[in-house]
């Protein structure tokens, strides 16, 4: 029994608040350069398909997937653009393996946030035009009214988001790749700047420039490419309901559904059993709590006990952004579910350094896509095929 | 490498603005109910009979059966503030001079919310679950449109 795909290369290009002088090409080269030498394969020879995540407004270029070849090895191949997180590309990777389509897949991700001038502007176009965009309010009010909702049906505090926060940024000290690594108190949390409040300054990822690509290979290849593949034992992803106005609020029932879908190809009944590591999205901190939920990896009434207990931090029972997540390393945009997974892949192997987390067999990386989406992706790897 | 700058100005880079304009067309449902709010001042909904949901504005499909909906149901006008959020800063980031207070409110009658301002506040700290109404612009200063409705206001008494 093979789970049939494995993750057998990762490479990555930053991440800092400004990558400077790099072009986005060339920060994609330089990624793509490393995955390829980990993974033993050169594009022009053996990569089969190659898979773009990107935006056309965060790239300020229409049909951006007409710019992402020359950098990647992947002139005149076949080469698509997933309009989403770089997991739902891992998505399309495992199918294209799967169904016979190419035996080795390259799946690539970046952000050059540091030259977008009106991410404001481009996230407001991101809101129905007709109903919610007239008001002219930031779109982190979505993240304001979801976070306030979560905390009054779940009963924790903004505390327990500043511990998010100071959790993930101290675990970025140890991660080399980290773009904001530092000692960050609760209290400095609490006495940020309201944005939206109850969503504050301290609590929303910064964003940065990086870039990460994958290589991955069918199961009868990946054992001939490398000592140590990363089986992808499931891969779901779902959307919830669009509009603001019909959609859940106060929980994540989108991530739920994605999570379900990979759980069940990994065979996995209760992943609270299972799970060893998660590295799940922490755009804004409460979203860390509010994804683990939906992840099954606690219940709600565990998760104030997990966090003052030291459960969720890297030498706990489950340890939680152990990479310092979004607000340690950086908000990557469409590369957040690739720098999640890559993580993955680095514990899984022995190879995370000064953050190793002890034992990890089963690891899950997951991605939302910002507000004012439902959409998400999860990914479910594993030591063994499963 | 200048790798941990942080202000772009100190980088080389070309200048470009993406000058975008669109006309979105509300529909037949946005139609109907922004005719409804202007003309006569009603939040007008759709219900689902197979799923027992109200959607408001109102809608022409259904979107968890895929039934065809008609807009048959008027919702409103008190409803209950489902959340809250003040905020201090504008779409880039600047601040404001003034916060400003959204909600979600679930009108009477509906199983959706409307996301909109929240206003006249008085003495009294939002709570979320608590009463509130809304308030429209004058008949003669409508426009159909969502800024026909000015935002909702805690419920008198
Ligand atoms: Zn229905």
């Amino acid at each position: 029994m093979t789970s049939g795909v494995a993750i057998v290369g990762v490479g990555h290009s930053g991440f800092s608040p400004i990558v400077a002088g790099l072009s986005y090409k060339e920060l994609m080269f330089e990624a793509a350069q490393r995955a390829y030498d980990d993974a033993g394969v050169h594009p022009r020879r053996d990569v089969d398909s190659f898979v773009c995540c990107s935006e056309d407004f965060l790239e300020g270029t229409s049909i951006f997937d007409e710019y992402v070849p020359d950098q990647l090895g992947a002139v005149q191949r076949p080469v698509q653009t997933v309009s989403g997180d770089g997991l739902f590309g891992v998505a399309t990777a495992v199918m294209l393996i799967r169904s016979g389509v190419a035996r080795v897949v390259a799946v690539e991700a970046h952000s050059k946030a540091s030259d977008i001038g009106s991410l404001g502007g481009i996230e407001l176009f991101a809101m129905d035009p007709v109903l919610n965009r007239p008001l002219g309010v930031s779109p982190l009010a979505v993240a304001g009214l979801e976070m306030n909702a979560y905390l009054e049906r779940t009963g924790l505090t903004e505390e327990h988001c500043a511990m998010v926060v100071a959790k993930n940024r101290r675990n970025a000290l140890d991660n080399p790749r980290a773009a904001y690594p530092a000692d960050v108190g609760e209290r400095q949390v609490a006495e940020s700047s309201p944005l939206f409040w109850p969503l504050k300054e301290l609590e929303v990822a910064r964003r940065a420039d990086g870039c990460v690509v994958l290589v991955l290979a069918s199961g009868e290849l990946a054992p001939e490419l490398t000592e140590a593949p990363v089986w992808v034992l499931g891969c779901g992803w779902s959307s919830g309901s669009a509009s603001l106005e019909s959609r859940t609020w106060g929980e994540a029932d989108f991530v739920r559904r994605a999570a379900d879908m990979a759980y069940g190809q990994a065979g996995i009944d209760d992943p609270s059993e299972v799970v060893d590591l998660a590295e799940v999205d922490d755009t804004f901190a409460f979203k860390e709590l509010e994804h683990l939920e939906a992840l099954r990896l606690a219940q709600a009434g565990e998760i104030a006990e997990m966090l003052e207990s030291g459960e969720v931090e890297t030498d706990g029972e489950l340890p939680v952004n152990a990479s310092g997540g979004s607000l340690g390393q950086g908000h990557l945009f469409e590369a957040g579910g690739l720098a999640r997974t890559m993580e993955c892949v680095e514990q899984l192997r022995g190879e995370a350094g000064q953050r190793q987390v002890e034992a990890v067999d089963v690891a899950v990386a997951q991605s939302w896509r910002g507000v004012p989406t439902t959409s998400a992706a999860v990914v479910v790897l594993g030591t063994g095929e499963g | 490498m200048l790798d941990k700058l942080t202000d772009p100005a100190l980088v080389r880079r070309w200048g470009g603005e993406i000058p975008v304009r669109h006309r979105y067309t509300p529909g037949l449902a946005g139609e109907a109910f922004f005719t409804a709010l202007r003309d006569r001042g009603v939040l007008l909904g759709s219900r689902c009979e197979a799923c027992e949901y109200i959607y408001v504005p109102c809608r022409l499909f259904c979107e968890r059966c895929f039934a065809e909906l008609t807009a048959d149901t008027e919702v409103g006008p008190g409803g209950t503030l489902e959340s809250f959020a003040i905020g201090y800063v504008d779409v880039e980031g600047e601040p404001l001079d003034e916060p400003v207070t959204v909600g979600l409110v679930m009108p009477d009658g509906a199983d959706a919310v409307l996301f909109h301002f929240i206003v006249e506040q008085g003495e009294e700290p939002l709570e979320i679950g608590m009463r509130v109404e809304v308030v429209l612009r004058p008949p003669g200063e409508r426009t159909a449109s969502i800024l026909d409705i000015v935002g909702f206001q805690p419920a008198a008494g």
